[in-house]
C-alpha cells in the first residue's frame, strides 16, 4: 500500500477521531495552544521591540560614520580613552581632503546636561552640540518647521540654534516656536528650527538636543574636543570606509605602525550590538518559560494518545487483520497527535497575536509578528505533537493483532 | 490445493513453562472446499484459525496459501496476504463502531489502494449480495446481531479473498439467525467460495461437506462433516461416562 493512501486514509481517521472525543480533544488542544501562544506572545513583544529599534537606527543615518576619542559604547576602563589625545580641526581637514568615500565632512562639539529657558518654562539634560550644515545629512535629522544651521550662521557666530521637538514641547507648549528666544547659559539664542521627532533610543530621548553653529558653540565655551562626523554614499560602503578613515587618521595622529589606535570609528551598528547584548538574555528566559509550557503541552499529548491507543486496541486489531500495515497505523496516530497540536498551534498564535496587540496598544512596546512566525507557530505545534505522539504510535503498531482483536 | 499445511507447530512460552498449542499439524484444503475445524476449547483451534489466518506464525512446519509460502513472511508481507487472500468473519463481528455498513466494508479496500468511488462501487455490490442493500448507511448499534454479521461477512467478501475463516461465526447470535447465517455459508459455498469455519458445535460441523476435529494440537479425525461431528459427541459421551 502507498505511503499516500496511508497519509489520506490517516488523516481522514485523525479528524473523525477528533471530532468524537470533542471534549478532550479541547483540552489537549488548550495545553498546546497556551504555549505556542506564550511563545508567539513573547516573540511578537521582541519582533515589534527589534523593529521599532532598527526604525530608530535607520533614523540615525545608516550611512554615517563617527570619530571620537572613545567608543560609543564603553566597556572596561574607560579611563584608557580620557587619555587619548584631542581630536583636532587640523586632522578633520586632513581627513576631509583625503578621504575619497566621504561624501561629507563635519565636526561636532558636545556639551552634555543644558538646561534650556525660555520665559518661565525650562528643559534641562539637553544635549547641546555646535555642528555645522552637513551635519543634518549625515544624521537624516529633518526640519519640518523652520531651517537647519549653515555655514553663514558659524562663520558669523550667530546666536542661532535649531532645537529638538522635546525642547520645543517643554519651551513652548501649544505654540511655534519658530523665532522665540531661548536662553542656553544665560545667553541668548534665536530658535531657528524644529526638529522632526525621533523617539527614544536605548531608553533616551533623541529629541532632547539642541544644536547650535560650530563657532558659536567655540566663542561660547572655547572647547576644543571634537568628534568629526562623515557621511558616505550608502550603508554598503562602510566597511571600506572605515578602512579608508582609520588609515587617515593614524597618519593625521603619527600613530607609530604596530600601535593600536588612538581613537574609535563608531557606527550606529555598535548600538545595535550593545542593544542585543542587553535584550537577549532576557528573551532567551521567556522563551525558555514558553518552551517549557509547550512541553507540558507536549505531554499533555502523550498521556492523550497513549489513552486513545488503548481505547483503540480493538480497532488497531481490527484493520491490522484487514490488511494495514505497522506503517500505516503509526502514520494514523502520528497524525492524529499532530493535528491536535496544529489546531491548538492555530488557537494558541491567534491568542498570541491578540495578546502582542494588546500589549502594543496598552504600553508603548510596538509589538510586531511576521507572517513567518504565525507559519513557524503551527508548524512548530505540529512537529511538538509529532515529537511527543511517536512512543503514542509505536506502541500501537506493536500490537500484536490477535491481542488487539480479543481486547475488552 | 488451496491451502497446504505440513506439520505446523505452534508453542508458546506461559511463565516458564512451554505451552504446544499446535503440534505438528498436516491436512490440505482444496479449493472451493467447505471444512469445519471442530474442537473444544483448549484443543488448539484458535492456535490454527490464527495461522490459517496469517495474523500469527507458526514456529515451525510449512503453510502454503494458494501457491505462496507464508510460514516464513514478515509482518508487511503478511498484511497483504491477509488484505488479499483472506476474507475474516469474527464471532464478535469486530466491526468499527463509528463507521457505516459501507464504510466498515469499504475498509479493507482502502488498505488494497483503491480509489473511493471504486471503493464504494465494490461494497455497495457486497451489501446487497448479504441481502442488505437497505442498510448501507446504518451504523453497528443500529442494525441486529444478524444483520452486524451480514455487514463483517460483506467485508471479508468484498475483497474477493480466495478463502473465507469464519471463527464461530454463529456464537453471538440466537439459533434462528444462526441459521441464517449458515444458509448464507452455504450460497457462498455453492458460488465457488473456500470456506474454513472454526467451531465448537457438532450440529454446525455437521453440517458441512468435510471437518477436521483437533485436539490437544493435533488432527484427531478428518472426514465427511456429520461423520467427524458425531464421533465428537461420542467421545463427550466417553468422557463424561469417565470411561
Amino acid at each position: 500500500m502507498s505511503l499516500r493512501v496511508d497519509l489520506v486514509e490517516g488523516s481522514r481517521i485523525a479528524l473523525r477521531t477528533l471530532g468524537v472525543n470533542r471534549l478532550r480533544t479541547a483540552l489537549t488542544l488548550t495545553a498546546v495552544g497556551i504555549g505556542v501562544a506564550t511563545l508567539l506572545a513573547i516573540l511578537g513583544i521582541v519582533q515589534g521591540l527589534n523593529g521599532a529599534f532598527a526604525r530608530q537606527l535607520a533614523s540615525l543615518g545608516t550611512a554615517s560614520l563617527n570619530i571620537a576619542r572613545r567608543p560609543y559604547v564603553v566597556t572596561g576602563d574607560w579611563w584608557r580613552y580620557r587619555n587619548r589625545k584631542q581630536i583636532t580641526l587640523g586632522q578633520m581637514q586632513m581627513l576631509a581632503q583625503q578621504s575619497r568615500l566621504a561624501t561629507a565632512v563635519v565636526p561636532e562639539v558636545n556639551e552634555d546636561s543644558k538646561e534650556l529657558r525660555a520665559g518661565d518654562q525650562s528643559v534641562s539634560n539637553v544635549d547641546l552640540v555646535g555642528t555645522l550644515a552637513d551635519f543634518q545629512k549625515i544624521w537624516g535629522y529633518e526640519v519640518p518647521a523652520g531651517r537647519f544651521l549653515t555655514e553663514a550662521d558659524s562663520d558669523a557666530e550667530r546666536q542661532v540654534v535649531v532645537i529638538g521637538s522635546e525642547v520645543a514641547e517643554g519651551l513652548f507648549p501649544g505654540r511655534s516656536a519658530l523665532g522665540e528666544a531661548v536662553r542656553i547659559d544665560n545667553r541668548p539664542y534665536r530658535v531657528i528650527g524644529v526638529l522632526a521627532k525621533k523617539g527614544q533610543m536605548l531608553g533616551q530621548s533623541m529629541d532632547l538636543v539642541a544644536l547650535i553653529p560650530f563657532k558659536t558653540f567655540l566663542a561660547v565655551y572655547g572647547k576644543r574636543d571634537f568628534q568629526i562626523d562623515v557621511g558616505v554614499e550608502d550603508a554598503s560602503q562602510l566597511d571600506r570606509a572605515e578602512d579608508e578613515i582609520t588609515g587617515i587618521m593614524r597618519r593625521a595622529r603619527s600613530v607609530p605602525p604596530g600601535e593600536p589606535d588612538d581613537f574609535s570609528v563608531n557606527r550606529t551598528q555598535q548600538l545595535a550590538e550593545t542593544y542585543q547584548k542587553l535584550t537577549g538574555a532576557l528573551y532567551g528566559v521567556a522563551i525558555g518559560v514558553g518552551l517549557i509550557t509547550l512541553l507540558v503541552g507536549g505531554i499533555g499529548i502523550m498521556n492523550i494518545m497513549l489513552v486513545s491507543v488503548r481505547e483503540r486496541t480493538r480497532e488497531i486489531g481490527i484493520r491490522r487483520a484487514l490488511g494495514a500495515r505497522r506503517r500505516t497505523i503509526v502514520i494514523q496516530f502520528l497524525l492524529e497527535a499532530s493535528l491536535v497540536s496544529a489546531v491548538g498551534g492555530a488557537i494558541g498564535t491567534a491568542i498570541g497575536l491578540g495578546a502582542a496587540k494588546i500589549v502594543s496598544l496598552v504600553t508603548s512596546l510596538a509589538a510586531a509578528v511576521q507572517p513567518l512566525t504565525v507559519v513557524g507557530g503551527i508548524l512548530f505545534a505540529a512537529m511538538v505533537g509529532l515529537f511527543f505522539g511517536i512512543w503514542p504510535a509505536a506502541r500501537a503498531a506493536r500490537l500484536d493483532p490477535v491481542e488487539a482483536l480479543r481486547y475488552e | 490445493m488451496l491451502i497446504k499445511l505440513e506439520d505446523i507447530r505452534r508453542y508458546y512460552k506461559v511463565g516458564t513453562e512451554e505451552v504446544h498449542a499446535l503440534n505438528g499439524v498436516s491436512f490440505a484444503v482444496a479449493k472451493g472446499e467447505w471444512v469445519a475445524i471442530i474442537g473444544q476449547s483448549g484443543s488448539g483451534k484458535s492456535t490454527l484459525m490464527n495461522v490459517l489466518g496469517c495474523l500469527d506464525t507458526p514456529t515451525s512446519g510449512r503453510y502454503w496459501l494458494n501457491g505462496k509460502d507464508v510460514s516464513h513472511m514478515t509482518d508487511n508481507e503478511l498484511a497483504d496476504i491477509r488484505n488479499q487472500e483472506i476474507g475474516f468473519i469474527f464471532q464478535t463481528f469486530q466491526l468499527l463502531p463509528r463507521e457505516t455498513a459501507l464504510g466498515n466494508v469499504e475498509l479493507p479496500l482502502i488498505y488494497r489502494g483503491l480509489g473511493s468511488r471504486d471503493r464504494r462501487e465494490r461494497a455497495r455490490k457486497a451489501l446487497e449480495q448479504v441481502g442488505l442493500g437497505n442498510r448501507m448507511t446504518h451504523r453497528p448499534n443500529e442494525l441486529s446481531g444478524g444483520q452486524r454479521q451480514r455487514v463483517a461477512i460483506a467485508r471479508a467478501l468484498v475483497t474477493e479473498p480466495s478463502l473465507l475463516l469464519a471463527d464461530e461465526p454463529t456464537g453471538n447470535l440466537d439459533s434462528a439467525t444462526g441459521l441464517e447465517i449458515i444458509a448464507l455459508f452455504e450460497q457462498l459455498h455453492r458460488a465457488g467460495h473456500t470456506l474454513c469455519l472454526v467451531t465448537h458445535e457438532p450440529t454446525l460441523a455437521a453440517r458441512c461437506p468435510r471437518a477436521i476435529r483437533i485436539s490437544d494440537g493435533v488432527i484427531v479425525k478428518d472426514g465427511p462433516g456429520p461423520e467427524v461431528a458425531l464421533d465428537g459427541r461420542a467421545e463427550r459421551v466417553r468422557a463424561a461416562a469417565g470411561t
